[in-house]
């Protein structure tokens, strides 16, 4: 009974796990390995530079411009997606048929594809025509106008700000099933003792809704590092590396100039900073479970 | 609790609504401003899909086209090579999407009702993957498939595509074997079925919304996936639509109305999904992260 059992075990892991580990755990250790060679991905023959890799990391302006980006990245990711779909949920929450339409609108964009999403906010920032630059004209505030896209200064959050566009969908609807545990029973009683809107939602709602924060925010920061679609639609992390996230920089120096040993020491980087966050975060979630369990 | 605070008249109004009607309109008016303005960037992609060049550039993107012409579909579809670029998609997700969701009900059986020493680390190890900047892996994989003469390929994609749903699909299936009941299970292994059995004829029939969940999950994902075709193929037959749209903004560079087009066509079969599976794509965006 017990052999047979394991036997099954066995059978049914084999297959799904031997795909996992070749296909995404193994490579990473071969990451490792090639961040210590010279490889441009096409010469067979490559040597072993030792560290040489890393120590050019950290003379690389363009590494820190990019790390710098990454952070910016994350710090709007926690905030700009997580409070607007904050806000949503809060309001269309229990608003029945009316707020089921304006949910499916929010939540729209999570199902398009970042290169459509980065498509269409090209045009939203077009110089002549974007809908900025008219509504700004339209505002009388001709002297802001400008090519949001090309210049270094906005460009980074230009794409910010496209991307939190459609993450913001996310975060309404975790938000939204986070609500669904808040009992009617608390906010009522809240109600009856004289709560106003505010305090009932500062005092109690909000609380209740920490588990769903914790994953809004993880989720922001994970999705923030694997930053790439979009922003190689808009900008290709241009101009002059302004809006180069991680991802981004390492597939420029991996995939265009074929510098695929240095191109792995980055990934190595990025490696230990989700290895960080993720552990990080799944002690909060124990922490968390061991607070609302 | 909650009679004390119901009239016991059910019709008699509550006396505050009275009050509550002027921040009600207020509400909605707000709400449609903000609804409008998020609208925004997709209205303009479906107006300006509409126009030719000529009327783009007299009224710019945002106005109404002059009169409903199909034109720039016909070109999206005839002059580029979408119509190769979408089959190629479906070629990759159908497949990817199956195959994913195929492993992961394995494991996630076991997982959930297999469980052995060390099985909780395991189901760790392998959902951690979720988080997983795919970056880390992707000149490995890009060399992998190189040597093995799958570089320029539709097969790169189905593979990793498959091997990087295992996570989700392991954890969402784990989830809701988890919550049927181990009687059923012990009760037809007693009967002398086995565990394959078990799986195939009790548990799978229980589990479709599991399997709606993942497959709506996967299908989106995989369709709107740019990264792994850009680093796995190279030649024109072999791209997916996203890649194909992204290098066909180069082709269409001035004719906008003819991207636009392009755009909405490569979102249908997503937005297809969006609308008729709705409900499944919420659940599993909730279910594979709340619970992660």
């Amino acid at each position: 009974m017990v052999r047979t059992r394991r036997l099954w075990t066995g059978l049914f892991l084999s297959l799904p796990l031997t795909i996992y580990i070749v296909i995404v755990v193994a490579p990473l250790l071969v990451s490792f390995y090639y961040s210590l060679t010279d490889w441009n991905g096409f010469n067979p023959e490559y040597s072993f530079v030792g560290a040489e890799n890393f120590l050019k990391i950290g003379r690389d302006p363009q590494f820190f411009g990019a790390i710098r980006n990454t952070v910016v990245w994350m710090v709007a990711a926690i905030f700009l997606p997580s409070l607007g779909g904050l806000a949503i949920a809060l309001a269309l929450n229990g608003r029945g048929f009316a707020g089921n339409i304006y949910k499916s609108l929010f939540f729209l964009p999570i199902c398009l594809s970042l290169v459509v999403i980065g498509q269409v906010w090209i045009w939203m920032y077009h110089p002549d025509w974007g809908l900025v630059n008219t509504v700004l004209s339209g505002l009388g505030l001709d002297g802001l106008r400008q090519a949001w896209l090309a210049n270094p200064q906005t460009a980074l959050w230009s794409v910010i700000i496209a991307w939190s566009w459609q993450q913001m969908g996310l975060a309404m609807v975790i938000f939204l099933a986070g609500l669904t545990s808040v009992p009617k029973e608390l906010t009522e009683a809240a109600e009856i003792d004289g709560a106003n809107y505010w305090q009932s939602l500062r005092r109690v709602v909000i609380p209740l809704l920490g588990p769903a924060t914790v994953v809004v925010i993880a989720l922001a920061i994970i999705n923030s590092l694997k930053s790439f679609d979009i922003v190689y639609v808009m900008t290709q992390g241009g101009p002059f590396h302004s809006s180069d996230t991680l991802a981004m920089f390492m597939y420029n120096e991996s995939f265009k100039k074929y510098y695929m040993g240095y191109g792995s020491a980055i990934a190595v980087v990025l490696f230990l900073i989700s290895l960080v966050l993720i552990s990080f975060y799944f002690r909060q979630v124990r922490i968390m479970n061991e607070v609302y369990d | 609790m909650t009679e004390v605070t119901r009239p016991t008249n059910a019709n008699a109004p509550r006396p505050r609504r009275v009050f509550r009607r002027w921040p009600e309109l207020l509400f909605y008016t707000l709400l449609t401003v903000i609804v409008v303005l998020y609208s925004a960037p997709g209205v303009g992609v479906i107006l300006t899909s509409f126009k030719t060049t000529e009327e783009i550039g007299r009224l710019g993107l945002w106005s109404l086209p002059e009169a409903l012409r199909v034109a720039n579909f016909t070109e999206a579809w005839t002059g580029g090579n979408v119509a190769q670029y979408a089959i190629n998609s479906f070629l990759v997700t159908i497949p990817a999407t199956i195959f994913s969701i195929a492993l992961g009900v394995l494991t996630g059986y076991v997982f959930a009702k297999l469980p052995f020493r060390g099985s909780e680390a395991l189901f760790v190890f392998v959902v951690a993957g979720m988080f997983y900047p795919p970056q880390i892996v992707l000149i490995p994989l890009f060399r992998l498939f190189n040597a093995v003469g799958l570089y320029d390929t539709l097969w790169p994609m189905i593979i990793v595509h498959t091997a990087f749903g295992i996570p989700i699909c392991t954890l969402v299936m784990r989830n809701f074997f988890s919550a049927v009941p181990n009687a059923m299970r012990e009760a037809a292994i007693i009967d002398g079925s086995n565990e394959w059995q078990v799986l195939t004829r009790i548990m799978l029939p229980v589990s479709l919304p599991a399997l709606a969940v993942l497959a709506t999950l996967q299908f989106t994902w995989i369709w709107n996936d740019f990264l792994w075709p850009i680093i796995f193929t190279q030649s024109d037959n072999m791209r997916t639509i996203m890649v194909g749209l992204a290098s066909l903004k180069g082709q269409y560079s001035v004719a906008y109305g003819v991207q636009g087009a392009m755009s909405i066509m490569a979102s249908i079969p997503t937005l297809i999904v969006f609308i008729f599976f709705q409900r499944y794509f919420i659940r599993g965006l909730t279910l594979g992260s709340v619970k992660g």
